[in-house]
């Protein structure tokens, strides 16, 4: 409370300075765009040979302190400029006009550490504005870039709200983890985990630093690619309000289609006499369809809600924005257990203190509380594993007395309200349980975190040529989870006889120092623009604790306290720190222009980490690109066709020390232990972990980048990349022979890799009368190749694994990381005779024991037996093309705009069915499975004696391709004339309905096409992502 | 105007730099929380802490999925694989059928012996350079070469053709390593059991030391050891000492269990019976995360024997068992077989019969037969109240050698016959209630399957025996290749090592 009423004060005074300009000799008036007639927020407005400056404020009005007879130009970004003379003290009305060349001229990009013109960015920067991304419903910022950006591939981690995504640029750059890209907000750097801290309309700008050219500048970690963040900053002039609120459901897109229990029964009863067994359901006929477990889980009508309010302005001096945020969404499943709040508060602040001193702050600080599943896309258990693979006949309640009181059903089973037990199945068993009855378990269980992000600076203007900039930022977060586990039977492998609950608090302070001196000077027609800098970053500087006690007097989570007194062997905790991360560096950038038609650029950083040993410490990261206007050259004709031409290229390096730490050295570590004495207690043991590599060094990316700018006709405005990147000495664990006898593998420089690619961004703008009508797509290739694997292993297995399957991908030489690999199969015996006819050239059976109704494998070497050596690639789990279109529709006061996205040419795997269990259920896929000649060439028999590995192999019958298009967001809007509104003194207000997700175009079969994670493209049972549909309003004064 | 701009530029840069350079250590950490390998192994106490890390790869008898016990008793006549079907496991079941190859070959089964091997290389290399007492470092020595010996001695029963490294490998060396002749092995092995007899202790305090290796360990093994290598007189010898006089406490204080159920008892650890054991807790409160690592201290034998959704209907007799997957069920044969042997109830939880009788229910798993391994079943009474996941957190100590065995292969080393033998045979007997029968090879033979079922011995006896292939053919079992296992892919990437025989 007391934390609001200080922040409701700071609102007064800073909206108090806003108004301190009001003097005499004022001059108001009012600055339009031509073609809509709404009005422009944030148009300069300078007198002209003075000093004075203001900007329209959010219904495009402004004042501005002047003597007669001066001369106001007005400027906007993509528009024509406009100059008035001021004759008297009358209301002026500018109205102005847009410019497509201008366009690309004006706008301005953040580069990392200051911003340039686009007209002279020689690199390949992709740039989100706040205005792309203010009708997309509230969420995280990776779904932002979704479809926005060429080259950058984001995959949903989970449909549970909240979830983080995977985002590559441009391709997998190294292997195993550390491929996300390194994320800078407001010049801070900072992990991914921050970026889910940020409100979204918080955001002015996001810029992807793509290419090694631009992001050498942050060196050490900038080979995935660096993504820079701009929140909003106020500006000079009156208070601006807005709000923007909604109110949304949501619900599953789809379900799978699973055996009803009539099919089910059947199914089973054919699996088991083909494998010798009995018939298992003799009484088809009463079982009917049984179970639907999907619908017991899924949420049809999942509520979502978010308001964001801010407040800016602010005068010549001092401006400020100030932000609130909250939103509230469940999950489309389970949602008792699936939920996430999140509340933000920023503050943002500049001050010109004197002519030479300026200081600048901003602020956010964050509340997440995510309610999560406790096990998504994994096949091990989890209400969606359990829906998918639970059979039919299990009832989800029991109501017959007799059975609730059988042996079934002890004590502790879950009961329904009222005192049923819910249905436990005695068909199928392991992790899989009733859903509704684990729900009951989980509740009260949550994770949490407190983010505080921020940063501040001080600027001097030594000159009007040199500024020095000292900037201190960080993040301060607290993180942590807090479980009850009741007493609970959930089937006979789930049976907890004594309630926990545990508790977990975790603390990182990162931090960042940087000091930079910028020199720019214009000398005739060359400019000149100098930086140079010191920074210095820590993170994973913290640590955490974890508590639990356990047989607590109560039965429910809301009565959970570590209050209750407790004895040793009922407590258990456990605490860590973690392993600092420090990096140092010096680095240099020189722009440079000629008449902004010949540009170059050169950078060069370097960084010392503490990853690497005293022989490798320090790394250099150099880069350079040049631009070529062409269209600016006398000997270019003017042409309708081609208005405008940039051509540029570069080339550079840049580095990654996403590594283990230590990985220089051999440790002894502890964790080696065995219990000796009959005290039944633990006795430490010590051990070397690992092999030492002092030559432990940089992981390298070198990329090249050459690609081109261009205005067509007069509506087309198209950029065009192409890139290759080649990242060397790829930092990984060392496969090395266990007779070493080490516990860990070592760490070394032992792969290369290369991402080659094209990139596509078209924008077209055209008016149709009183249709407004613009457009923008991109499209983007990528291939991905292994070069190189180190000479002691051929091959490096996938770090993804299903069940017995073990691996399911390989990294090889010549394919692309963590490919597909497996059996190929070659359709289904038929018949007998088939499978004798399958032979190798010595006359012998190449599947003795095969039956009919089994898969033929391609026998791929060709030596007459089919083993692990006939393994080949399927197929890549990364998709070979992304892209994403936007389109907009403004008619009069009503807007529409479509927004869709899609990715394609990669494998999904699709392991939904747990392979221990014989009578899991199955998709009705399973329905039209062989069952004699001539019935199905792709989907084998069932038998509980699958000698032939029909299931338990990995093969092509568990991929399917991954292509889809998404209608990701469709919004109607309605903007009501701002004359109606006067009287309320709004500017703006605007109502809209939003579809979110309206349609999937795809043929895979499993819930979602979007599968993120370390591994993309893994299906174990995705939560998917959510159809909802939403209805808002924006308000602005 | 231009030169006075270039100084503040070149002065401000300067100050800059400088403000780095005072910052050179910046980047410089030291690891907190562990130890430089080099600064290790300097006193008493690390080197204790590193001996307990050689005797933690014992746990590799019954701990992790991937243990000795569930693999081996797998590939016996005794036992299928079973488990939740006919993929559950590829390595277990590949075993099962005969049908390993070098991919699904569980490579745990090496790499885990390699480090246990490479620990006591490291400490047994370190070890002359501490500050301590010379006895307790000749002590510690003696134990962390029984414990190799041990390590090497599953190795080479189980690979045949393996690497023989008695120091740590050089960083520059690794893929020059070659496999050594197994005499040279087994040379080895003697060389490490005769030096650890020499400073064993004979007996160690109970409350404190249960578990660390004896002399009468050290024999026993080493008896074994010789009787593996056919030296039948020198493996006599040895084990006479273990045994002493049939049926009474040995010089080693070995003495038969009275009663044959509390072998089975989880409390009674560290009892007459055992001789080398191997040790578990729920202290370390496992979880899926490190199951199977040095870290795992539960015994995993236990859930995996277990029957799957076993249930009660209210009133039932059948023993309270929390359930299981269903791995190592027993074949129809060794039920004919123990069916009227004292030892069967002890032996075999025979839940088919409980299921017929309306007693209990569970789910049927692969291969099932409803024959369950009753001396290795999870119990509820050890099912832990601590942390972790219950079913990694068993307790359950399993022998690595119990004095019944000794009794056995001292019989055996003594050509089955003349009154020592038949005395040693009668003795085992005894303790179940049986009458004496005449001691020959057959009876033996018979005796050992019963006696030690399921503990996973079958397979390295019938292949001792050369009975192997007579009893197991129909399996898949090939002779001249199939009595050991192929070498492990990962070993043969970039090294010099030769796959099996039937291998390739």
């Amino acid at each position: 409370m007391k934390l609001k009423i200080t922040l409701l004060c700071l609102v007064f005074f800073l909206a108090h300075l806003s108004q301190t300009i009001a003097q005499s000799n004022v001059v108001t008036g009012k600055v339009l765009n031509k073609t809509t007639n709404e009005p422009l927020v944030g148009a300069t407005v300078k007198v002209l040979g003075t000093k004075t400056a203001v900007v329209t404020d959010s219904s495009g009005n402004f004042s501005v302190n002047l003597t007669k007879g001066s001369v106001l130009v007005v400027s906007y970004v993509g528009m024509n400029s406009q100059q008035k003379s001021v004759r008297g003290a009358e209301r002026l009305v500018f109205s102005l006009e847009e410019n497509a060349e201008s366009t690309l001229k004006d706008v301005v990009v953040n580069v990392g550490y200051g911003t340039q013109k686009k007209s002279v960015l020689t690199g390949a920067i992709s740039s989100v504005k706040a205005k792309d991304i203010e009708k997309v419903p509230n969420g995280r910022i990776e779904q932002v870039l979704q479809g926005r950006v060429s080259g950058v591939t984001v995959m949903a981690n989970s449909g549970q709200p909240g979830s983080a995504s995977t985002i590559r640029v441009r391709g997998i750059t190294t292997f195993g983890g550390g491929n996300d890209p390194l994320w800078v907000i407001d010049g801070t750097v900072l992990d991914a985990g921050a970026i889910g801290a940020i409100n979204q309309s918080d955001i002015e700008s996001i810029e992807v630093l793509k290419d090694a050219t631009s992001a050498a500048i942050y060196g050490t970690r900038a080979a995935t690619g660096v993504i820079l963040v701009t929140t909003k900053k106020g500006k000079a002039g009156k208070l601006s309000v807005s709000y923007n609120g909604f109110y949304g459901v949501s619900a599953p897109e789809k379900q799978l289609n699973l055996l009803n229990a009539t099919q089910y029964a059947a199914l089973m009863n054919e699996k088991s006499v083909a494998g010798g067994g009995s018939v298992l359901f003799p009484n088809l006929g009463s079982l009917g369809t049984g179970t639907d477990w999907q619908k017991q889980i899924f949420n049809n009508s999942a509520n979502r809600y978010s308001h964001e309010l801010s407040l800016s302005g602010g005068t010549e001096k001092s401006t400020f924005y100030l932000s609130f945020g909250r939103q509230d969404q469940q999950g489309i499943v389970a949602s008792e257990i699936s939920n996430y709040t999140k509340t933000n508060i920023r503050l943002n602040s500049t001050h010109k203190i004197s002519k030479v001193f300026t200081f600048g702050q901003s602020i956010g600080y964050s509340h997440q509380k995510a309610v999560g599943l406790g096990n998504t896309n994994s096949e091990y258990g989890g209400p969606l594993s359990s829906a998918i693979n639970l059979d039919p006949i299990t009832p989800v309640v029991v109501t017959d007395p007799v059975v609730a009181a059988s042996g079934q059903y002890p004590v502790n089973a879950i009961k329904d309200g009222y005192g049923n037990p819910f249905g436990i199945s005695s068909i199928v068993g392991q992790e899989m349980t009733n859903p509704k009855a684990y729900i009951q378990t989980r509740l009260g269980s949550f994770d949490w975190s407190d983010d505080v992000i921020g940063n501040a600076y001080l600027e001097i203007a030594v000159n009007k040529h040199i500024k020095v900039k000292s900037t201190i930022g960080g993040k301060l977060a607290y993180w942590g989870s807090q479980g009850f586990t009741p007493v609970a039977y959930l089937s006979a492998t789930n049976n907890v006889t004594k309630n926990s609950f545990g508790k977990s608090t975790n603390t990182t302070l990162n931090w960042n120092i940087e000091n930079t001196i910028m020199y720019s000077n214009k000398i005739k027609d060359h400019n000149f623009n100098v930086l140079l800098g010191q920074g210095a970053y820590v993170d994973n500087n913290g640590g955490g604790t974890y508590a639990s006690i356990s047989d607590l007097p109560i039965s429910s989570y809301e009565d959970a306290s570590f209050n209750f007194p407790t004895t040793a062997a009922n407590s258990n905790s456990s605490t860590y720190d973690l392993t600092i991360h420090k990096v140092s560096s010096l680095f240099a950038r020189v722009n440079y222009d000629y008449k902004e038609k010949y540009m170059f650029t050169g950078i060069y950083r370097r960084d010392g980490s503490t990853r690497f040993g005293a022989n490798n410490k320090f790394g250099i990261f150099p880069s350079f690109s040049l631009g070529w206007v062409a269209s600016k050259e006398d000997f270019w004709k003017k042409n309708d066709f081609v208005k405008y031409l940039k051509v540029r290229g570069g080339y550079g390096k840049v580095g990654n020390d996403n590594i283990v730490d230590f990985g220089y050295l051999s440790t002894v570590i502890g964790g080696f232990n065995y219990t000796l004495g009959n005290s039944g207690l633990i006795t430490t043991g010590y051990a070397p972990k690992t092999l030492d590599n002092p030559d432990l060094h940089w992981e390298q990316t070198t990329q090249t980048n050459i690609g081109f700018d261009a205005q067509l006709l007069s509506n087309f405005s198209l950029t065009f990349d192409y890139f290759n990147k080649k990242t060397s000495g790829i930092l990984r664990y060392i496969p090395i022979p266990g007779y070493v006898g080490v516990s860990s593998s070592p760490v070394g420089n032992i792969a290369d890799m290369q991402n080659t690619g094209l990139e596509f961004e078209l924008g077209y703008h055209k008016k149709f009368g009183e249709l407004n009508f613009s457009f923008t797509g991109n499209f983007a290739t990528l291939k991905n190749e292994v070069t190189y694997v180190n000479t002691d292993a051929d091959f490096i297995n996938g770090d993804a694994a299903f069940q017995s399957m073990g691996p399911v991908t390989r990294t090889q030489v010549g394919q692309s990381y963590n490919s597909f690999y497996g059996y190929q199969t070659a359709g289904i015996f038929q018949t007998v005779a088939d499978v004798n006819n399958y032979k190798n050239t010595a006359g012998g059976l190449i599947q003795p024991n095969a039956k009919p109704g089994d898969f033929r494998w391609v026998d791929a070497n060709g030596d007459g037996v089919i083993d692990p050596k006939d393994k080949v690639f399927l197929g890549s789990n990364i998709p070979k093309f992304t892209y994403g279109f936007t389109m907009n529709f403004e008619y009069k006061g009503f807007d529409l705009m479509v927004f869709a996205q899609g990715a394609g040419g990669n494998k999904i795997f699709q392991g939904l069915r747990r392979l221990d269990i014989g009578t899991a259920n199955y998709q009705t896929k399973a329905m039209s499975r062989w069952t004699g000649a001539g019935t199905s060439n792709d989907f084998p028999r069932l038998t509980t004696d699958d000698q032939n590995g029909n299931f338990t192999n990995m093969s092509n019958f568990y991929l399917e391709d991954g292509d889809y298009l998404r209608l990701k967001v469709v919004q109607f809007g309605y903007t009501f004339h701002h004359k109606l509104l006067n009287k309320i003194g709004a500017s703006k207000f605007r109502m809209y309905v939003t579809a979110e997700n309206l349609l999937t175009l795809t043929n895979y079969t499993g819930y979602d096409p979007e599968i993120g994670g370390g591994v993309m493209g893994v299906d174990k049972g995705i939560y998917p992502q959510a159809r909802s549909f939403i209805i808002g309003a924006q308000l602005q004064f | 105007m231009k030169k006075i701009q270039l100084n503040y530029f070149i002065v401000a840069s300067a100050i800059m730099l400088s403000l780095l350079s005072c910052k050179k250590d910046f980047v410089e950490i030291t690891p907190k929380g562990q130890f430089l390998t080099a600064n290790y192994y300097q006193n008493k106490d690390q080197c204790f802490s590193a001996l307990v890390g050689v005797y933690d790869v014992l746990r590799k008898n019954s701990g992790g999925f991937e243990n000795m016990i569930t693999m081996m008793n797998a590939g016996s006549d005794d036992h299928f694989a079973g488990g939740g079907g006919s993929s559950d496991g590829a390595g277990i079941q590949g075993f099962s059928k005969f049908a390993l190859n070098a991919t699904i070959m569980p490579s745990s089964f090496w790499s885990d012996h390699y480090q246990g091997i490479f620990k006591a290389n490291v400490l047994l290399d370190k070890l002359p350079n501490a500050t301590m007492d010379a006895t307790l470092k000749a002590r510690f020595a003696g134990e962390a070469k029984a414990l190799r010996a041990n390590y090497y001695f599953n190795l080479v029963r189980m690979f045949k053709n393996i690497p023989l490294l008695t120091k740590p490998v050089a960083a520059t060396d690794i893929y020059n390593v070659v496999q050594a002749a197994p005499t040279d092995v087994y040379t080895q092995i003697e060389n490490d059991l005769l030096d650890a007899i020499n400073v064993l202790p004979g007996t160690v305090p109970l409350s404190t030391e249960s578990g660390r290796l004896t002399k009468g360990a050290a024999k026993a093994l080493l008896g074994k050891v010789y009787l593996f290598e056919g030296k039948n007189s020198l493996a006599a010898a040895q084990l006479a000492d273990v045994n002493g006089t049939p049926g009474s406490t040995s010089t080693y204080g070995y003495k038969l269990l009275a009663n044959f159920s509390d072998l089975w008892v989880v409390s009674n650890k560290f009892n007459s019976e055992s001789i080398i054991e191997a040790c578990h807790t729920n202290a370390g409160n496992s979880d899926w995360g490190w199951w199977g690592s040095s870290s795992d201290e539960g015994n995993s034998v236990n859930v995996m024997v277990g029957p799957r959704n076993y249930t009660r209907p209210t009133g039932s007799t059948a023993a309270d068992l929390p359930s299981g997957w269903s791995f190592n069920v027993f074949t129809q044969d060794f039920y004919d077989a123990i069916k009227s042997d004292p030892r069967f109830a002890s032996t075999v939880f025979d839940l088919k019969a409980l299921k017929a009788a309306g007693q209990a229910d569970y789910i049927e798993g692969y291969q099932n037969t409803g024959y369950f391994l009753n001396k290795f079943l999870p119990r509820q009474s050890d099912v832990t109240t601590g942390a972790g996941t219950p079913v990694l957190n068993y307790r359950q100590d399993t022998y690595v050698i119990r004095l019944a065995d000794t009794y056995l292969m001292e019989a055996e080393a003594l050509g089955a016959t003349g009154a020592r033998a038949q005395a040693l045979l009668d003795a085992v007997r005894a303790r179940v209630g049986l009458g004496s029968v005449p001691v020959s090879l057959a009876a033996i033979k018979s005796e050992r399957r019963l006696e030690l079922a399921g503990e996973g011995h079958r397979f390295f006896d019938l292949v001792r025996w050369g009975d192997a292939a007579a009893k197991l053919s129909s399996r898949g079992f090939v002779a001249g290749k199939s009595e050991v296992f192929p070498i492990p892919f990962s070993e043969l990437q970039g090294t010099k090592l030769v796959q099996n025989q039937g291998y390739n």
